[in-house]
């Protein structure tokens, strides 16, 4: 069932955001990462079902997927702080090591294992096993970015996690080097051509933090005069994008080069760059939906033959068992707490833009059968991780304790309703209380209002510290002024469900110090004062940090 | 602030009613004709809900009802004096009443609303003021003692 398309890019990236975020919102009630939900309804809008997003399109939005691709590994790079590389430093070496290279070994004998029954050609079956090994190590950073900020983590397997996937596509480049020359040499290319090969990796490595660090230097010097957010958002995009299309021009690697500018932004502006990734970081969820729609529409099942099958399954096997394996073991000789040893290896599944990239890099050395199977076997598999990937993330993430740990002040609002701020232990001033009785109440407490009641609880007015400070020119009326005489009228109320968004919303529009929540009988529940609302907020901000901490 | 800024000639009154409920009735109409208020019905309700929370017999003979209205703009005093006396009003020292000062406030008028309960009451407290003005014969003569 293949229509052809005539839809324009507009509408296609319109119909693309708007069913991406409609799915990931249905997705999301039944607990599934959004990336799924992007990545199944790309599959179904793409050449294999719909044929609403087809090739053609999609290679128009090669400079897309690049764009989004830096601006991740720009992020990426803003987490590593030179702190993190002093206290986390060797256990990622450890971990990055074990995990890679078991992933690299597994894959490459189990696909040498199962490629003997198929094929005759000894040669082919190495070099086949030897390059997706390698392609094997690397763990996509986008997908699994995308989870740690969709769930709001915080904690060592969070910084673990960051660490690895940002510095794993360095190993899978070394790694994809060792292969391409033993290939070389095993289907009879000459000795030069080795040692070429690993000079220009020496050359991509280099080069891409090389320009990422002066991309970064360039960032931070401009950004330091900058104020405004719109300059900083305008200035950072301006020069990541500046740095992708110089990495590209010169062949290197842009997700590295980018992540160079964000580990150099970050050490170097410790304080000014937050502004700058958290004004980045604002693009995402956009950026994200249309990335990975496009992903799932690229998948073509057409060119799936059994051995091609099979050998996708092996690699699977081999490099879920060799990441899994490998993250433990790696967690357990650099002495990572328990949370990281435990659920590290369930967060390294994702694989995309560099496994890709590595695959059509091999399909373009080694033209014909090797090439071709790679990139079939590298793009199926990456559909099938991309889904389970963030599934196995969301479930180690919420059993190590790190999500919901790393929200801000406008995250607990807009995720908060009123009743989940309220006071609920304010004293209600029946209407007949003597002004005696108020001081009294007053003097007890430190709010500076109080909802005045009927008998049935119901909300008459609020009696403020002001009102009574006028009251007290009174004397001698102290027994005789009751809470009906001094309570000043409700402006206005909230029910305990109304958003706490709302809540500020109308403290802002009324000029008001404080709101009382009531139920559907005008009975009060609560009560909030906007100086407890920022209380409330700093504590719940400080236990999450404290649990963040305790993590270890 | 002064009491004299507040209170109306015209709003000074010989009661005529007897009871509590009569003469808060007779000044709330004498407020409302004379202010041209059309919400009687809310002030009704209004100073009848405070006299049922607490009397406003503050004792000494002086009633002082009050309350305040959403769309009242000024303060309004409405002064009766009782030749024959309130005996059911409820007070604090059972003497019966014999001076009501009604005062009817807008609801953003807290300030001045308690401010001018404040002086009122101890003007009153006052025995030769209570004296001079339950003696008066007219009502130029209650304005003059008041706001002396």
């Amino acid at each position: 069932m293949v229509f052809e398309s005539k839809l324009n890019i507009l509408i296609l990236i319109g119909l693309t955001i708007l069913l991406g975020t409609t799915g990931s919102r249905l997705f999301k009630k039944f607990r599934i990462p959004q990336v799924i939900a992007f990545i199944i309804i790309g599959f179904f809008l793409g050449d294999s079902v719909l044929g609403i997003i087809n090739k053609q399109m999609l290679s128009s939005f090669s400079f897309f997927n690049i764009f989004v691709l830096g601006i991740t590994g720009f992020l990426i790079g803003g987490e590593l702080k030179k702190e993190i590389f002093e206290k986390y430093g060797k256990q990622f070496i450890n971990i990055l090591l074990s995990e890679g290279l078991l992933a690299f070994v597994l894959v490459t004998l189990l696909v040498v294992l199962v490629g003997n029954l198929f094929f005759d050609n000894t040669s082919f079956i190495w070099a086949l096993g030897l390059l997706l090994g390698s392609i094997a190590s690397a763990t996509a950073p986008a997908a699994t970015t995308d989870v740690l900020w969709e769930y709001k983590t915080r904690g060592p397997l969070t910084t673990t996690i960051l660490g690895i996937v940002g510095l794993d596509d360095g190993l899978g480049l070394v790694l994809f080097a060792f292969a391409s020359s033993i290939t070389f040499a095993i289907i009879g290319t000459s000795a030069t051509a080795i040692s070429s090969i690993f000079l220009h990796i020496l050359y991509e490595i280099g080069g891409s933090v090389g320009i990422g660090v002066l991309g970064g230097l360039f960032l931070s010097l401009i950004v330091r005069k900058i104020s405004d957010k719109y300059g900083i958002i305008t200035f950072s995009l301006g020069i990541i994008v500046l740095i992708l299309g110089i990495s590209k021009l010169v062949e290197c690697d842009i997700l590295l080069s980018a992540m160079a500018a964000g580990v150099f932004t970050t050490n170097f502006l410790p304080r000014k760059s937050k502004e700058v990734f958290e004004s980045t970081n604002e693009l995402m969820p956009i950026l994200y939906i249309l990335f990975f729609t496009f992903f799932g529409a690229k998948l073509n099942l057409e060119n799936l033959t059994l051995p091609i099958i099979l050998i996708a399954i092996v690699y699977l096997i081999g490099r879920t068992l060799g990441k899994g394996l490998g993250a433990n073991l790696g967690a357990r000789i650099s002495k990572a707490p328990k949370t990281v040893r435990k659920y590290l290896p369930w967060c390294l599944f994702s694989q995309a833009g560099v496994a890709i990239g590595l695959s059509i890099l091999a399909s373009q050395r080694f033209p014909g059968e090797i090439g071709d199977s790679i990139v079939v076997i590298i793009t199926t598999t990456t559909f099938v991780v991309q889904i389970v990937g963030p599934l196995a993330m969301r479930i180690a993430i919420t059993g190590a304790g790190e999500a919901g740990l790393n929200i801000t002040e406008e995250d607990i609002i807009r995720e908060s309703k009123a009743k989940d701020i309220m006071d609920t232990t304010i004293p209600l001033i029946y209407e007949n209380v003597s002004l005696t009785e108020i001081l009294k109440t007053f003097s007890e407490t430190d709010n500076l209002y109080y909802p005045v009641v009927d008998k049935n609880k119901k909300l008459l007015g609020v009696i403020t510290v002001d009102h009574i400070k006028n009251s007290l020119a009174t004397r001698g009326l102290d027994s005789f002024l009751l809470a009906y005489d001094l309570m000043e009228p409700v402006i206005a109320k909230a029910s305990p469900v109304l958003p706490m968004v709302e809540v500020k919303e109308i403290l802002s529009r009324y000029n008001l110090e404080y709101l009382p929540v009531v139920s559907a009988k005008d009975e009060v529940l609560g009560f909030l004062e906007r100086r407890q609302i920022s209380r409330k907020i700093s504590t719940k901000l400080i236990e999450l940090q404290k649990q963040a901490e305790a993590l270890g | 602030m002064e009491l004299k800024d507040y209170i109306d000639k015209k709003l000074i009154s010989f009661l005529k009613s007897k009871t509590k409920e009569k003469v808060l009735l007779e000044l709330i109409d004498s407020i409302c004709k004379n202010r041209e208020l059309g919400n009687r019905k809310e002030i009704k309700e209004a100073i009848f809900h405070r006299e049922k929370l607490m009397s406003t017999g503050i004792g000494l003979g002086i009633g002082v009802p009050h309350v305040r209205i959403k769309d009242i703009k000024d303060l309004i005093v409405a002064v009766g004096i009782s030749k024959q006396s309130i005996t059911d009003y409820e007070t604090i020292d059972d003497i019966p009443v014999k001076i009501v000062v009604m005062i009817v406030a807008g609801e953003g008028q807290h300030k001045s609303y308690i401010k001018f309960l404040s002086l009122i009451v101890s003007k009153l407290k006052n025995h030769g003021v209570r004296e001079k003005s339950i003696k008066a014969t007219n009502e130029k003569e209650i304005y003059g003692i008041l706001s002396s």
